[in-house]
Protein backbone atom coordinates (compact mmCIF):
# COMPACT_ATOMS: atom_id res chain seq x y z
CA UNK A 1 0.00 0.00 0.00
CA UNK A 2 0.93 3.36 -0.36
CA UNK A 3 -0.45 7.02 0.43
CA UNK A 4 -0.90 10.32 -1.32
CA UNK A 5 2.32 11.73 0.40
CA UNK A 6 4.57 8.58 -0.39
CA UNK A 7 3.18 8.63 -3.84
CA UNK A 8 3.94 11.94 -4.21
CA UNK A 9 7.52 11.57 -3.33
CA UNK A 10 8.18 8.42 -5.38
CA UNK A 11 6.86 10.43 -8.51
CA UNK A 12 9.57 13.20 -7.22
CA UNK A 13 11.95 10.75 -6.85
CA UNK A 14 11.01 9.04 -10.14
CA UNK A 15 11.61 12.45 -12.32
CA UNK A 16 15.08 13.17 -11.16
CA UNK A 17 15.97 9.64 -12.64
CA UNK A 18 13.96 10.23 -16.17
CA UNK A 19 16.34 11.03 -19.03
CA UNK A 20 13.37 13.17 -20.98
CA UNK A 21 10.22 14.58 -20.36
CA UNK A 22 7.74 12.44 -19.47
CA UNK A 23 3.70 12.72 -19.63
CA UNK A 24 0.87 9.89 -18.53
CA UNK A 25 -2.42 9.58 -17.81
CA UNK A 26 -3.03 8.14 -14.33
CA UNK A 27 -6.25 5.79 -13.71
CA UNK A 28 -7.75 3.37 -11.28
CA UNK A 29 -6.87 4.17 -7.46
CA UNK A 30 -3.77 6.65 -8.60
CA UNK A 31 -6.13 9.03 -10.22
CA UNK A 32 -8.57 8.42 -6.85
CA UNK A 33 -5.86 9.56 -4.92
CA UNK A 34 -4.82 12.71 -6.66
CA UNK A 35 -8.68 13.48 -6.83
CA UNK A 36 -8.94 12.85 -3.12
CA UNK A 37 -11.48 9.97 -3.46
CA UNK A 38 -9.44 8.00 -1.45
CA UNK A 39 -6.33 8.17 0.44
CA UNK A 40 -4.60 4.83 -0.43
CA UNK A 41 -3.72 2.39 -3.37
CA UNK A 42 -2.14 -1.38 -3.76
CA UNK A 43 -0.92 -0.65 -7.64
CA UNK A 44 -0.20 2.56 -9.89
CA UNK A 45 -1.57 2.39 -12.96
CA UNK A 46 -0.21 4.73 -15.52
CA UNK A 47 -1.10 5.02 -19.47
CA UNK A 48 1.30 6.35 -21.41
CA UNK A 49 1.45 7.51 -25.40
CA UNK A 50 4.09 5.66 -27.07
CA UNK A 51 6.19 2.77 -26.02
CA UNK A 52 9.55 4.93 -26.09
CA UNK A 53 8.05 7.15 -23.10
CA UNK A 54 7.19 3.93 -21.29
CA UNK A 55 10.71 2.41 -21.90
CA UNK A 56 12.28 5.56 -20.48
CA UNK A 57 9.92 5.14 -17.61
CA UNK A 58 10.80 1.70 -17.33
CA UNK A 59 14.89 2.87 -17.19
CA UNK A 60 13.87 4.97 -14.43
CA UNK A 61 12.21 3.12 -11.82
CA UNK A 62 14.04 -0.29 -12.33
CA UNK A 63 17.28 2.40 -11.23
CA UNK A 64 15.68 2.67 -7.95
CA UNK A 65 14.92 -1.43 -7.23
CA UNK A 66 11.28 -1.94 -9.03
CA UNK A 67 11.50 -5.55 -10.88
CA UNK A 68 9.46 -6.90 -13.50
CA UNK A 69 6.35 -9.25 -12.15
CA UNK A 70 3.87 -11.94 -13.81
CA UNK A 71 0.52 -10.82 -14.63
CA UNK A 72 -1.15 -13.86 -13.56
CA UNK A 73 -1.66 -13.40 -9.80
CA UNK A 74 -3.55 -10.11 -10.48
CA UNK A 75 -5.50 -10.54 -13.90
CA UNK A 76 -8.23 -12.93 -15.48
CA UNK A 77 -7.34 -15.60 -18.44
CA UNK A 78 -8.90 -13.08 -20.78
CA UNK A 79 -6.71 -10.10 -19.86
CA UNK A 80 -3.70 -12.08 -20.16
CA UNK A 81 -4.33 -13.20 -23.25
CA UNK A 82 -4.87 -9.31 -24.43
CA UNK A 83 -2.42 -7.61 -26.79
CA UNK A 84 -2.99 -4.59 -24.89
CA UNK A 85 -1.92 -5.61 -21.50
CA UNK A 86 0.83 -3.86 -19.05
CA UNK A 87 3.59 -4.12 -18.11
CA UNK A 88 3.89 -5.33 -14.48
CA UNK A 89 6.80 -3.81 -12.06
CA UNK A 90 6.81 -4.05 -8.42
CA UNK A 91 9.21 -3.16 -5.20
CA UNK A 92 7.82 -4.48 -1.70
CA UNK A 93 3.86 -3.53 -1.34
CA UNK A 94 4.13 -0.82 -4.04
CA UNK A 95 3.33 -2.27 -7.83
CA UNK A 96 3.24 -0.25 -11.11
CA UNK A 97 1.06 -1.18 -13.93
CA UNK A 98 1.94 0.41 -17.08
CA UNK A 99 -0.09 0.85 -20.28
CA UNK A 100 0.67 2.35 -23.64
CA UNK A 101 -1.82 4.15 -24.99
CA UNK A 102 -4.91 1.76 -23.95
CA UNK A 103 -6.24 -0.29 -21.26
CA UNK A 104 -7.31 -3.83 -22.47
CA UNK A 105 -8.90 -2.11 -25.70
CA UNK A 106 -10.32 1.54 -24.07
CA UNK A 107 -8.41 3.51 -25.63
CA UNK A 108 -7.59 6.60 -23.94
CA UNK A 109 -7.66 10.64 -25.48
CA UNK A 110 -4.36 12.49 -24.64
CA UNK A 111 -5.80 15.90 -25.58
CA UNK A 112 -5.05 17.89 -22.94
CA UNK A 113 -8.89 19.89 -23.03
CA UNK A 114 -9.97 16.15 -21.77
CA UNK A 115 -8.22 16.37 -18.43
CA UNK A 116 -9.33 17.70 -15.54
CA UNK A 117 -5.88 18.17 -13.34
CA UNK A 118 -2.69 17.85 -14.27
CA UNK A 119 0.67 17.42 -11.53
CA UNK A 120 4.22 18.35 -12.69
CA UNK A 121 6.88 16.84 -11.12
CA UNK A 122 10.03 19.20 -11.63
CA UNK A 123 13.31 16.89 -10.87
CA UNK A 124 16.36 16.10 -13.42
CA UNK A 125 13.00 15.84 -15.90
CA UNK A 126 9.51 16.73 -15.75
CA UNK A 127 7.28 14.23 -15.12
CA UNK A 128 3.65 15.48 -15.84
CA UNK A 129 1.10 13.21 -14.38
CA UNK A 130 -2.81 13.80 -16.24
CA UNK A 131 -6.01 12.92 -14.36
CA UNK A 132 -8.79 12.59 -15.93
CA UNK A 133 -12.63 13.16 -14.91
CA UNK A 134 -14.60 11.15 -12.44
CA UNK A 135 -17.03 10.01 -15.50
CA UNK A 136 -13.87 8.53 -17.37
CA UNK A 137 -12.65 6.79 -14.51
CA UNK A 138 -15.54 5.32 -13.24
CA UNK A 139 -15.78 3.55 -17.07
CA UNK A 140 -12.35 2.40 -16.88
CA UNK A 141 -13.37 0.75 -13.63
CA UNK A 142 -16.00 -0.64 -14.96
CA UNK A 143 -14.03 -2.52 -17.36
CA UNK A 144 -10.47 -3.59 -15.31
CA UNK A 145 -12.91 -6.50 -13.65
CA UNK A 146 -10.69 -6.52 -10.36
CA UNK A 147 -12.30 -6.91 -6.93
CA UNK A 148 -11.73 -3.65 -5.40
CA UNK A 149 -12.94 -1.36 -8.80
CA UNK A 150 -16.22 -1.90 -8.03
CA UNK A 151 -15.81 -0.67 -4.45
CA UNK A 152 -14.02 2.20 -6.03
CA UNK A 153 -16.71 3.37 -7.95
CA UNK A 154 -19.25 3.29 -4.94
CA UNK A 155 -16.58 5.86 -3.45
CA UNK A 156 -16.47 8.21 -5.87
CA UNK A 157 -20.22 8.06 -6.20
CA UNK A 158 -20.59 8.44 -2.68
CA UNK A 159 -18.65 11.71 -2.91
CA UNK A 160 -19.95 13.02 -5.96
CA UNK A 161 -23.64 14.50 -6.23
CA UNK A 162 -24.13 14.58 -10.23
CA UNK A 163 -22.20 11.68 -12.17
CA UNK A 164 -23.08 12.21 -16.04
CA UNK A 165 -24.05 8.63 -16.72
CA UNK A 166 -25.42 9.66 -19.98
CA UNK A 167 -21.52 10.53 -20.94
CA UNK A 168 -20.35 7.40 -19.41
CA UNK A 169 -22.54 5.61 -21.25
CA UNK A 170 -21.80 7.95 -24.73
CA UNK A 171 -17.80 7.27 -24.03
CA UNK A 172 -18.47 3.63 -24.06
CA UNK A 173 -19.56 3.36 -27.06
CA UNK A 174 -17.36 5.42 -29.30
CA UNK A 175 -14.81 2.66 -27.53
CA UNK A 176 -17.16 -0.64 -28.71
CA UNK A 177 -15.25 -0.90 -31.96
CA UNK A 178 -11.84 -1.77 -29.96
CA UNK A 179 -14.02 -3.31 -27.41
CA UNK A 180 -16.70 -5.23 -27.62
CA UNK A 181 -17.22 -6.05 -23.99
CA UNK A 182 -17.53 -2.57 -22.83
CA UNK A 183 -20.94 -2.43 -22.81
CA UNK A 184 -21.44 -5.69 -21.24
CA UNK A 185 -19.44 -4.88 -18.38
CA UNK A 186 -21.06 -1.17 -17.87
CA UNK A 187 -24.23 -2.63 -18.25
CA UNK A 188 -23.08 -5.19 -15.15
CA UNK A 189 -21.96 -2.09 -13.18
CA UNK A 190 -24.98 -0.59 -13.41
CA UNK A 191 -27.30 -3.14 -12.59
CA UNK A 192 -24.75 -3.78 -9.38
CA UNK A 193 -25.16 -0.36 -8.40
CA UNK A 194 -28.69 0.65 -9.59
CA UNK A 195 -30.65 -0.20 -5.97
CA UNK A 196 -28.09 1.86 -3.91
CA UNK A 197 -27.81 4.75 -6.29
CA UNK A 198 -31.62 4.71 -7.89
CA UNK A 199 -30.09 4.71 -11.41
CA UNK A 200 -32.94 5.49 -14.25
CA UNK A 201 -33.92 2.43 -16.09
CA UNK A 202 -33.65 5.10 -18.95
CA UNK A 203 -29.53 4.99 -18.95
CA UNK A 204 -30.15 0.88 -19.24
CA UNK A 205 -32.32 1.09 -22.66
CA UNK A 206 -29.62 3.37 -23.73
CA UNK A 207 -27.27 0.94 -23.44
CA UNK A 208 -29.50 -1.80 -24.95
CA UNK A 209 -30.19 0.29 -28.07
CA UNK A 210 -26.52 1.06 -28.39
CA UNK A 211 -25.40 -2.41 -28.18
CA UNK A 212 -27.35 -3.73 -31.08
CA UNK B 1 -12.36 10.26 5.66
CA UNK B 2 -14.29 11.11 9.24
CA UNK B 3 -18.37 10.42 8.91
CA UNK B 4 -19.28 13.08 11.32
CA UNK B 5 -18.08 15.40 7.99
CA UNK B 6 -19.96 13.65 5.88
CA UNK B 7 -23.11 14.87 7.18
CA UNK B 8 -22.92 18.57 5.75
CA UNK B 9 -24.82 19.27 2.64
CA UNK B 10 -21.71 20.89 -0.20
CA UNK B 11 -22.49 24.39 -1.64
CA UNK B 12 -21.77 27.97 -0.15
CA UNK B 13 -22.85 29.11 3.88
CA UNK B 14 -22.39 32.30 5.92
CA UNK B 15 -21.49 31.11 9.21
CA UNK B 16 -25.19 32.16 10.47
CA UNK B 17 -26.89 30.43 7.77
CA UNK B 18 -24.31 27.41 8.27
CA UNK B 19 -25.62 27.50 12.22
CA UNK B 20 -29.33 27.94 11.37
CA UNK B 21 -29.23 24.82 8.79
CA UNK B 22 -27.58 22.52 11.34
CA UNK B 23 -29.14 24.17 14.50
CA UNK B 24 -25.83 25.11 15.96
CA UNK B 25 -25.00 27.72 18.26
CA UNK B 26 -22.98 30.18 16.01
CA UNK B 27 -20.21 30.01 18.25
CA UNK B 28 -20.48 26.19 17.58
CA UNK B 29 -20.45 26.66 13.88
CA UNK B 30 -17.47 28.67 13.51
CA UNK B 31 -15.71 25.64 15.84
CA UNK B 32 -16.78 23.10 13.41
CA UNK B 33 -16.67 25.26 9.95
CA UNK B 34 -12.58 25.37 11.66
CA UNK B 35 -12.30 22.11 12.12
CA UNK B 36 -13.78 21.63 8.87
CA UNK B 37 -10.85 23.97 7.28
CA UNK B 38 -8.63 22.10 8.70
CA UNK B 39 -9.32 18.99 6.86
CA UNK B 40 -9.17 20.94 3.45
CA UNK B 41 -12.97 20.77 3.32
CA UNK B 42 -13.95 24.14 3.32
CA UNK B 43 -12.25 27.29 1.78
CA UNK B 44 -13.11 30.36 2.80
CA UNK B 45 -13.41 33.58 0.64
CA UNK B 46 -14.34 37.40 1.87
CA UNK B 47 -13.28 38.58 6.02
CA UNK B 48 -12.33 41.83 6.75
CA UNK B 49 -15.15 44.00 4.89
CA UNK B 50 -17.03 41.21 3.53
CA UNK B 51 -18.73 39.11 4.61
CA UNK B 52 -17.06 35.60 5.05
CA UNK B 53 -18.63 32.88 1.94
CA UNK B 54 -17.80 29.34 3.14
CA UNK B 55 -17.41 26.74 0.54
CA UNK B 56 -18.03 22.91 1.80
CA UNK B 57 -16.98 19.84 -0.55
CA UNK B 58 -17.12 16.10 0.39
CA UNK B 59 -13.66 15.49 -0.59
CA UNK B 60 -10.31 17.29 0.20
CA UNK B 61 -9.42 20.56 -1.98
CA UNK B 62 -5.66 20.77 -2.93
CA UNK B 63 -4.27 23.58 -2.98
CA UNK B 64 -2.84 24.67 -7.04
CA UNK B 65 0.22 26.22 -7.62
CA UNK B 66 0.66 25.89 -11.12
CA UNK B 67 -0.19 27.78 -14.79
CA UNK B 68 -3.25 29.40 -13.64
CA UNK B 69 -2.25 30.82 -9.98
CA UNK B 70 1.43 32.10 -11.86
CA UNK B 71 -0.40 34.05 -14.79
CA UNK B 72 -3.90 35.13 -12.68
CA UNK B 73 -0.91 36.74 -10.16
CA UNK B 74 1.10 38.36 -12.62
CA UNK B 75 -1.24 39.06 -15.47
CA UNK B 76 -4.24 41.95 -15.88
CA UNK B 77 -6.47 39.15 -17.93
CA UNK B 78 -7.39 36.77 -15.21
CA UNK B 79 -7.75 33.10 -16.51
CA UNK B 80 -10.33 30.53 -15.43
CA UNK B 81 -8.51 27.51 -14.88
CA UNK B 82 -9.32 24.94 -17.68
CA UNK B 83 -7.49 22.09 -15.70
CA UNK B 84 -5.96 21.88 -12.00
CA UNK B 85 -2.40 22.45 -12.41
CA UNK B 86 -0.47 21.39 -8.91
CA UNK B 87 3.49 21.29 -9.24
CA UNK B 88 6.13 19.38 -7.28
CA UNK B 89 8.88 21.24 -7.09
CA UNK B 90 10.06 24.53 -8.36
CA UNK B 91 8.25 25.90 -11.27
CA UNK B 92 8.61 29.22 -12.33
CA UNK B 93 7.22 32.43 -14.34
CA UNK B 94 9.58 30.95 -17.36
CA UNK B 95 7.99 27.29 -16.94
CA UNK B 96 4.74 29.29 -17.11
CA UNK B 97 5.59 30.80 -20.22
CA UNK B 98 6.20 27.30 -22.02
CA UNK B 99 2.85 26.16 -20.41
CA UNK B 100 0.88 28.97 -22.14
CA UNK B 101 2.18 28.77 -24.85
CA UNK B 102 2.01 24.74 -25.14
CA UNK B 103 -1.97 25.41 -23.93
CA UNK B 104 -2.07 27.87 -26.82
CA UNK B 105 -5.81 29.38 -27.34
CA UNK B 106 -6.34 33.31 -27.80
CA UNK B 107 -7.13 34.45 -23.90
CA UNK B 108 -4.40 31.96 -22.61
CA UNK B 109 -1.22 33.28 -24.98
CA UNK B 110 -2.61 37.31 -24.39
CA UNK B 111 -2.54 36.43 -20.48
CA UNK B 112 0.65 34.56 -21.07
CA UNK B 113 2.38 38.19 -22.38
CA UNK B 114 1.94 39.82 -19.10
CA UNK B 115 5.01 37.06 -17.67
CA UNK B 116 7.55 38.61 -20.02
CA UNK B 117 8.26 41.29 -17.56
CA UNK B 118 8.61 38.85 -14.93
CA UNK B 119 11.20 36.78 -16.77
CA UNK B 120 14.55 36.16 -14.62
CA UNK B 121 16.33 33.95 -16.47
CA UNK B 122 15.96 33.83 -19.92
CA UNK B 123 18.12 31.26 -20.75
CA UNK B 124 16.31 28.88 -18.47
CA UNK B 125 12.76 29.89 -20.92
CA UNK B 126 14.99 29.12 -23.88
CA UNK B 127 16.21 25.80 -22.40
CA UNK B 128 12.94 24.98 -21.87
CA UNK B 129 11.46 26.40 -25.20
CA UNK B 130 13.94 24.12 -26.90
CA UNK B 131 13.46 21.13 -25.27
CA UNK B 132 9.50 21.27 -25.82
CA UNK B 133 10.06 22.60 -29.55
CA UNK B 134 8.40 25.78 -29.29
CA UNK B 135 11.72 28.60 -29.46
CA UNK B 136 10.28 30.30 -32.55
CA UNK B 137 6.57 30.46 -30.50
CA UNK B 138 8.47 32.57 -27.79
CA UNK B 139 10.31 34.73 -29.76
CA UNK B 140 6.85 35.18 -31.82
CA UNK B 141 4.42 35.95 -28.83
CA UNK B 142 7.56 38.35 -27.15
CA UNK B 143 7.65 40.52 -30.03
CA UNK B 144 3.98 40.69 -29.95
CA UNK B 145 4.42 41.79 -26.10
CA UNK B 146 6.45 44.43 -27.30
CA UNK B 147 4.46 46.02 -29.59
CA UNK B 148 1.28 46.11 -27.30
CA UNK B 149 2.71 46.66 -23.79
CA UNK B 150 5.53 48.18 -22.06
CA UNK B 151 8.06 44.94 -21.61
CA UNK B 152 11.53 43.91 -19.74
CA UNK B 153 13.99 43.89 -22.93
CA UNK B 154 15.09 40.10 -23.70
CA UNK B 155 19.11 39.69 -24.27
CA UNK B 156 20.15 40.08 -27.57
CA UNK B 157 21.89 36.94 -28.31
CA UNK B 158 18.37 35.39 -27.81
CA UNK B 159 16.41 37.72 -30.35
CA UNK B 160 17.76 35.29 -33.32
Amino acid sequence: MINTKDQEDLFKLISEYLDRDLSCIAIGGTAMMFSNYKTTTKDIDLVFESEKERESFILAIKQIGYKECLLETVYDKWRLNHTEKPLMFTRGDERFDLFVKTVFGYKLDFNQDKIIQRIDFLGKKNLSIFILSKEDLILLKSITGREKDFEDIKTILDLEKFVDWELIIKNAVKQKETNSWILIDLEETLQKLKDSFSLDTGLFELIYTSQD
Amino acid sequence: MDNFFMLFEEGKYTAELFARKYNLKFQSALNRLSKLKKQGLVTVTGGGKQKRIYTLTNKPQEKTNGFYDVVNKYSKEKLVPKFQHRVIGRYTVEHAIIDGILIGDARTLEATMYLFNHVKNWKRLFDLAKERNVVEEVRALYFKTRKTMKCRRMPKRYVE
